[in-house]
């Protein structure tokens, strides 16, 4: 954060206050609430119906409920790998990122959470789940853990809020009466003093060492809620690894995503700063290197032992009907990113922007590409069955749902932002404090 | 007028790749296709009757199912009264029908029939194909004496409404299986003899069966010119009683119910959720001690302060 070196506290303050939605703010926030409005009318029809609704059926009892779920559970990584391991890393740039990768995650999290609960056909049962639910089956593991991460995201993200608490609380004409209620009822205790400090030191580090392992566990277990599973293009003992990276990569190109709205949307530049945009872009290359090694891996050796319970799935992905996809998915989601993020010009905001978009939509239809045409090849020959069995693509209920849910989780993301600093105030100024003594 | 210019050796190079790809189209359209349609009649235990069609066009040395034709199947003449059914194709170019009771009296009046098999082409495109068998009758025994275990099979057929046997038919004798029918003796198929019949020793000992130790004996003739598909059953008790383990879901596995849970899992998932969430709590903890350190004001030994003060006007 060279830039801030001369700005006073006041100015940095007043840079990162929340803001008013401005004409684009309102329009975008506009248009989140009608898609998640579409979205929740598509679920009551799905309530009402059943799940005949959508297009799912006897083979494909997976479809774009549960590739949005792996989506959204990719993308909640991000906090981890920004939040914990920089902070533990000591890596000091990140600190404009941390919030934004924090929100991104506990966002993320909760609509994974609710996306699994619209895949059911009985919502009503999920209490089930606890009642009468087996510890020895994966299921039970990922509900187990997701609410373990969602818990452990929220701590990250109050923690480190609570001395920002304290300067919006003393801006109450700047804020207004309603949020000033709010930031009062969350932090008014907080008075910044040195042993409150030490307690929230000390919360932040552990948080940061236990959500590491929570994070690669979620990851790792939604992984092997397929790996568990007896099917081609499921069956490896890599799924893990494969996962994580996969969830790294699109968490990061997430965050970058984010980064440039935010910086476009609030004039944040001299907060985040092209410095922050190269080094984040040399992080997305690394990381979609090493995906594309997974991916790699994945597919090139079951293709060249082409087993034939396993031929079908990968010759429609490869030059049949998921072929387009497929390839998309490589190349826009990881390959092109790569080229562009090489080169130092590709490292600045708008390339960075393009990269990061391409990333994240890449990444959706990655999961998309995990989860149906498996289903749609399974090892014993589908017969006797109506023809639209043979074949899958997602009802309009299911694209408002699953779109709604991506709308929603934005929607949290904005609104977050409407209400806290994106980038943290305190830290932010505490730093500079550092630079100016180091001096 | 300006001359269009082209390069002589892009042009020879653009013409020679062209010679493969014109040459490939050129084969692929002066590749007669024909049309082939089979019928397969199946005799199952001497009650059930039924016919399979099958459709498929002959490209070249390929055979690829016609899927969706339809086609009208008579018996003996194609008048309307002796319509067995009307059938399209499934995916692989098959279609089933099963002789209707209305036909019984046709169907006994003689002891060979033709089904005829008429496509339902809306230009009228195809040619009708006939399939002759001789009705048949196939029957199994069984006998056991000292120790030894014999089956029978015997297949007769009628002719001038007369059933005599029938010599020479080959056949497969022995026990159902998933995987097909495992030969009772030592050979692979069996022959009939000038009687209609044949017999073989059952020389498989200690053959698992179901709970009272029983299984299908089975007698298959596969797609004779004559009489088609014929196949009878017969259960016997002539295995090994399967015992049901009653302690299989008793034990602590991975499949068992979540009362049987392997010890191994549940310290394992206990001790990592007992540790995470306790600290969770241990963090909830110390947000209380930070609120309760806030409400008590209390800095006396406050080292280190916030750097940052109050900013009340920006």
């Amino acid at each position: 954060m060279e830039n801030t070196a001369a700005l006073t506290d006041e100015q940095i303050t007043r840079d990162l206050l929340p803001q008013k939605f401005g004409k684009r703010g309102t329009i975008w926030t506009g248009l989140l609430i009608i898609i998640c409005v579409i979205g929740a009318y598509a679920y009551y029809r799905q309530l009402k119906y059943g799940l005949v609704v959508t297009n799912m059926r006897d083979y494909v009892s997976w479809g774009i409920y549960i590739s949005n779920f792996v989506f959204f559970v990719a993308i909640s990584l991000v906090g981890s790998l920004i939040t914990a391991i920089f902070r533990l890393a000591n890596v000091k740039w990140s600190t404009p990122l941390t919030r934004i990768a924090e929100i991104i995650a506990v966002s993320a999290i909760v609509f994974a959470s609710i996306i699994i609960i619209v895949d059911m056909g009985r919502p009503e049962r999920f209490m089930n789940l606890f009642l009468h639910g087996r510890i020895q089956s994966p299921i039970m593991w990922d509900v187990i853990v997701i609410g373990t991460y969602f818990f452990i995201s929220c701590l990250l993200l109050y923690f480190p809020l609570l001395p920002d608490l304290k300067i919006l609380i003393g801006l109450k004409q700047k804020t207004g009466k309603a949020l000033n209620k709010l930031y009062r009822f969350q932090g008014s205790f907080w008075k910044g003093t040195g042993g409150q400090f030490r307690i929230s030191d000390r919360a932040i580090n552990i948080l940061c060492i236990v959500i590491i392992p929570v994070a690669f566990c979620i990851h790792t277990v939604t992984s092997w809620l397929f790996a568990t599973t007896y099917r081609p293009g499921w069956d490896s003992t890599n799924f893990g690894a494969y996962f994580i990276s996969g969830a790294f990569l699109v968490g990061a190109g997430g965050v970058v995503v984010a980064m440039y709205v935010f910086r476009k949307a609030y004039h944040l530049e001299k907060y985040i700063t092209e410095k922050h945009f190269e080094k984040m872009g040399r992080i997305v290359v690394l990381l979609a290197l090493l995906y594309l090694y997974f991916n790699i891996n994945e597919y090139l050796i079951p293709a060249f032992k082409m087993k034939k319970p396993e031929e079908a799935h990968l010759t429609q992905l490869f030059t049949g009907e998921y072929a387009a996809l497929f390839w998309f998915a490589i190349l826009v989601g990881m390959i092109i990113p790569i080229i562009i993020l090489l080169f130092k010009k590709g490292r600045k905001p708008l390339p960075m922007f393009i990269a990061g978009v391409m990333v994240v939509v890449g990444a959706w239809f990655k999961r998309y590409l995990i989860v149906t045409p498996t289903l749609l090849h399974p090892f014993l020959p589908m017969q006797n069955v109506p023809d639209n069995y043979h074949h899958y693509f997602p009802s309009w209920e299911e694209w408002a749902i699953a779109m709604g849910s991506l709308a929603g989780a934005l929607l949290v993301i904005t609104f977050f932002a409407r209400i806290y600093p994106i980038i943290p105030i305190h830290e932010t100024i505490t730093e500079q404090h550092e630079q100016a003594e180091n001096k | 007028m300006n001359k269009l210019k082209i390069n002589r050796p892009v042009s020879l190079l653009l013409t020679v790749l062209a010679i493969p790809f014109m040459h490939a189209t050129a084969q692929a359209d002066s590749v007669p296709s024909k049309e082939i349609v089979k019928l397969h009649y199946f005799n199952s235990n001497n009650s059930l009757q039924y016919l399979l069609l099958e459709s498929v066009v002959k490209k070249g040395k390929k055979l690829e199912p016609q899927a969706k034709k339809a086609f009208r199947l008579y018996l003996d003449n194609d008048q309307q009264q002796n319509l067995i059914a009307d059938v399209v194709t499934d995916q692989t170019g098959k279609a089933r029908a099963f002789i209707p009771v209305a036909l019984k009296t046709s169907w006994d009046s003689s002891g060979t029939h033709t089904f005829i098999v008429v496509p339902e082409a809306k230009d009228n495109e195809g040619t009708s194909s006939e399939f002759t068998i001789t009705r048949t009758s196939i029957s199994i025994d069984t006998s056991s004496a000292d120790g030894v275990k014999n089956i029978s099979v015997r297949v007769m057929k009628n002719q001038s409404g007369q059933w005599i046997p029938v010599n020479g038919v080959e056949m497969k004798i022995g026990v159902e299986r998933l995987g097909g029918i495992l030969s009772a003796g030592d050979d692979e198929t069996y022959t009939t003899d000038s009687t209609g019949t044949v017999t073989t020793e059952f020389k498989k000992d200690s053959l698992p069966g179901d709970q009272h130790g029983s299984f299908v004996l089975v007698a298959k003739v596969d797609d004779n010119d004559e009489l088609g598909n014929l196949i009878v059953e017969k259960q016997v008790p002539w295995g090994v009683a399967a015992k049901t383990h009653t302690n299989f879901f008793n034990q602590r596995t991975l499949w068992s119910t979540r009362f049987k849970t392997p010890f191994w899992l549940l310290f394992m998932a206990y001790s990592i959720v007992i540790a995470v969430w306790g600290t969770i709590i241990y963090l909830v903890f110390q947000i209380i001690k930070i609120k309760k350190l806030g409400v008590a004001g209390d800095s006396r030994n406050d080292q280190r302060k916030s750097v940052i003060q109050p900013v009340n006007e920006l």
